[in-house]
C-alpha cells in the first residue's frame, strides 16, 4: 500500500495550491537574505535600544473608549457567539469541510486572522477571548453573590507556559494529523472541530476556575499565549489599563522571561514546518514510513497518525535543536552570562521567524479562503443549501485576485523581513548580555548561523512546493 | 574581526552558495516544459491507470485532457469548477484555456478519486 495522495486542511477548504516558488527566486532570497546579514554585522549598534525603549500611552479619551466597560462586554459577547455558533454550526451543519462555517472561521478566520491582526493592532484577541468573557462575568457574578472573590490555587510557577506549548501542539496535531480516513488525510470534519472546541471549551472554563481568569490566559489558555506571543511584535499594547505603544519588535524583549516560552515559539515554527513539509519536503519519508508501520500491521489510519505524528514531533526537536546548538555556541563566547539564561534570553528573537513562516505558507489559503467566509459562508453557514441570509450563498472563490508572482514575493519578502527582524532583536539582546561590544558581536555569528538556517529552511520547503 | 571569525564567515557564505547552487541546479529546467496535445487519462475500476496523471501548461494554454472510464461517476475540475459526467465504458473531453495560476485537482467526485493534478504556471 502506497501513500495515494495527502489532503491536509488548506485542501479540502481551497481547491487550489501554491506553486512552488521557482529555483532562480530561490536563488535570490537566499542571496539576499546572507547579504543583509553580513551587512547587519557590519552596522551593529553598541548598546541595547529595543530593551531600554519606555512604553508612551496614548492619549486617554482613546483609552477611555477602547478599554471601557461597554466595549469589554460588547466584544467578550461576539466572542462568545461566535465560538457557540460555530460549534453549533460544525455539529448541525453539513459535513462538507469547505461548506461548514465551522471550519472556514476557526481554523483560517480566527487561527490565521488573530496573528495577522496582533501584529498590527497589538492583543485584539484578548478582548473577543470566549472563555475568558465567561470566566470573568462568572467570577463577577460570584463574587456579587458571595460578597467576597473566589479563591484559587496559587499557579506553579515553574509549569509556566508549559501547558500553552503542549496545548499548541495538540491544535495542530488536530488540524493536520487527526482527520484520517482509509490511509489518506482528509483534514478535520466540521463535527470533530465542533467536539474539540466544546472539550477545549470544559478544559479551559476548569483551569481558569482553578487558577484564576487572567493566570491562566497568560500561561495555559493556548489562543491568549499565542496571539499574545505574536502580537509582542507590533507597536501597539494595553498597559496598566491604558493604550500606548513602543518601538516594533521593543515588546518582545520582555515576553520569554515566564518558563516554557521558549517552547511556545518553537511549537510554532515547527507546525508550520511541518504542515509546509508534509507534501513536499517530507513526503518520501512520510510515505516511506507509512509503508512501514503499515506492512508491521498497524490499520491504514493509525498508521498515518502515528507517523505524522512522529514527523511533526521530529520538527519540534529539529527546530529545539538547531536554536540550542546556537545557544551553546554562544554561551563559549567569555564574558556572556550562564547557558539557562541565555537559552530563555534569545527565546523572543524566533517570534519574527514564527510570524514570517506563518504568512509565507498561508497567506494565500487566508484570501482565498475569506472570501468564502464573507460570502457563501456567511449566507449558508450550515451548508445545507437551505438559507441564504446575504444573497451571497451562490458565490465562489475568485482564484485571480493573487497571481502566482504575487504570492512567490509576499512569500519571499516575508521570510526575509522575518530573517531582519530576529537578527535585530538577538544583536539588540547581545549588547545587553555582553558588556564589551566586541564579545558581542561575536557571539552573535551563532546566531546569525540559526537565523540563516530557518530563513533558508523556511525558502527551501516554499520551493519544493507547500499545501 | 579576528581572523578565526572570519574564516567561520567566509565558510558560512561558501557553504550557504554550495547550498543555492545544488537546488537551483537539482531543480533547473523543470518549469519550462508544457504538456503538448491532448492526453487520455484511462480509468479501470475506478481508478487512473498509471496512477494520477500531470499536465503542465503555462497560462493563456489551452488544457486539453480525455478521461475513459469504466465506472460511472461526475468527473470534477478543482479551482476551475468544471463539472462533467462520465458514463461508464463512455469518455468525457475536457477543453478550457489555463486561465488560473496555481496546482488543482481534478477528481471523480463520487469516489473522491484524484485523478488528474493540474500545474499551471505564470
Amino acid at each position: 500500500m502506497t501513500l495515494a495522495f495527502l489532503l491536509p486542511l488548506a485542501h479540502a477548504l481551497v481547491s487550489r495550491r501554491d506553486l512552488p516558488i521557482p529555483a532562480w527566486l530561490f536563488a535570490w532570497g537566499a542571496s539576499i537574505v546572507l547579504i543583509v546579514s553580513f551587512f547587519a554585522l557590519s552596522v551593529a549598534w553598541r548598546s541595547p535600544r529595543f530593551e531600554r525603549d519606555r512604553w508612551r500611552p496614548l492619549g486617554a479619551a482613546l483609552s477611555r473608549a477602547l478599554l471601557g466597560y461597554p466595549v469589554q462586554v460588547l466584544c467578550g459577547a461576539i466572542g462568545v457567539f461566535l465560538l457557540g455558533f460555530s460549534i453549533y454550526a460544525g455539529l448541525h451543519g453539513t459535513e462538507a469541510p469547505d461548506r461548514n462555517f465551522a471550519l472556514t472561521f476557526l481554523f483560517v478566520t480566527c487561527w490565521l486572522g488573530f496573528p495577522l491582526f496582533s501584529v498590527v493592532l497589538g492583543d485584539v484577541f484578548r478582548p473577543f477571548n470566549p472563555w475568558r468573557a465567561i470566566g470573568r462575568t462568572v467570577g463577577g457574578a460570584f463574587a456579587a453573590i458571595a460578597g467576597q472573590r473566589f479563591a484559587h490555587l496559587p499557579y506553579p510557577r515553574r509549569l509556566g507556559r508549559w501547558p500553552a506549548a503542549i496545548g499548541l501542539l495538540a491544535f495542530v496535531w488536530l488540524e493536520v494529523v487527526y482527520g484520517v480516513s482509509g490511509g489518506v488525510s482528509v483534514g478535520v470534519t466540521p463535527n470533530t472541530a465542533a467536539t474539540a472546541a466544546l472539550l477545549y471549551t470544559v478544559y479551559t472554563l476548569a483551569m481558569m476556575a482553578l487558577f484564576g481568569v487572567e493566570e491562566w490566559c497568560g500561561t495555559g489558555e493556548v489562543f491568549s499565549v499565542y496571539f499574545g506571543m505574536l502580537s509582542q511584535l507590533g507597536v501597539f499594547s494595553v498597559e496598566d489599563g491604558r493604550f500606548g505603544r513602543r518601538m516594533p519588535l521593543a515588546a518582545s524583549t520582555h515576553w520569554a522571561t515566564v518558563p516554557g516560552s521558549l517552547a511556545v515559539v518553537i511549537a510554532s515554527i515547527a507546525s508550520t514546518s511541518f504542515d509546509g513539509a508534509q507534501e513536499g519536503a517530507f513526503k518520501g519519508a512520510i510515505s516511506r514510513t507509512f509503508d512501514w508501520f503499515s506492512e508491521a500491521g498497524l490499520s491504514l489510519t493509525a498508521s498515518l497518525r502515528l507517523t505524522d505524528t512522529i514527523f511533526l514531533l521530529l520538527c519540534f526537536g529539529g527546530v529545539a535543536l538547531i536554536y540550542l546548538i546556537g545557544v551553546r555556541g554562544m554561551a563559549s563566547v567569555s564574558g556572556g552570562p550562564p547557558l539557562s539564561k541565555l537559552r530563555t534570553g534569545f527565546a523572543h528573537t524566533l517570534i519574527p521567524i514564527a510570524f514570517a513562516y506563518l504568512v509565507a505558507h498561508y497567506f494565500s489559503l487566508f484570501v482565498f479562503q475569506e472570501q468564502a467566509q464573507f460570502t457563501y459562508l456567511l449566507s449558508d453557514p450550515l451548508g445545507t443549501a437551505t438559507t441564504d441570509i446575504f444573497g451571497t450563498a451562490g458565490a465562489g472563490i475568485d482564484y485571480k485576485v493573487l497571481s502566482a508572482n504575487a504570492i512567490w514575493y509576499v512569500q519571499v519578502a516575508a521570510l526575509v523581513i522575518g530573517h531582519v527582524a530576529g537578527l535585530t532583536l538577538a544583536h539588540d539582546r547581545a549588547t545587553a548580555y555582553w558588556g564589551d561590544y566586541r564579545q558581542a558581536a561575536r557571539s552573535q555569528y551563532w546566531m546569525l548561523a540559526v537565523m540563516v538556517s530557518f530563513t533558508c529552511f523556511g525558502l527551501y520547503l516554499l520551493s519544493v512546493g507547500n499545501a | 574581526m579576528n581572523s578565526k571569525y572570519t574564516r567561520v564567515a567566509v565558510g558560512l557564505v561558501v557553504l550557504a552558495i554550495a547550498v543555492v547552487l545544488l537546488v537551483v541546479l537539482s531543480s533547473g529546467g523543470s518549469s519550462d516544459s508544457t504538456t503538448k496535445g491532448i492526453t487520455t487519462i484511462t480509468i479501470k475500476n475506478g481508478k487512473p491507470v498509471g496512477g494520477i496523471a500531470h499536465l503542465t501548461y503555462n497560462e493563456g494554454e489551452q488544457v486539453r485532457f480525455k478521461v475513459d472510464s469504466d465506472v460511472s461517476d461526475e468527473v470534477h475540475m478543482h479551482g476551475y469548477d468544471i463539472m462533467k459526467d462520465v458514463k461508464a465504458g463512455g469518455s468525457v473531453s475536457f477543453d478550457f484555456p489555463a486561465t488560473i495560476e496555481g496546482v488543482f485537482e481534478a477528481e471523480l467526485e463520487g469516489r473522491k478519486e484524484q485523478i488528474l493534478e493540474l500545474t499551471v504556471n505564470p
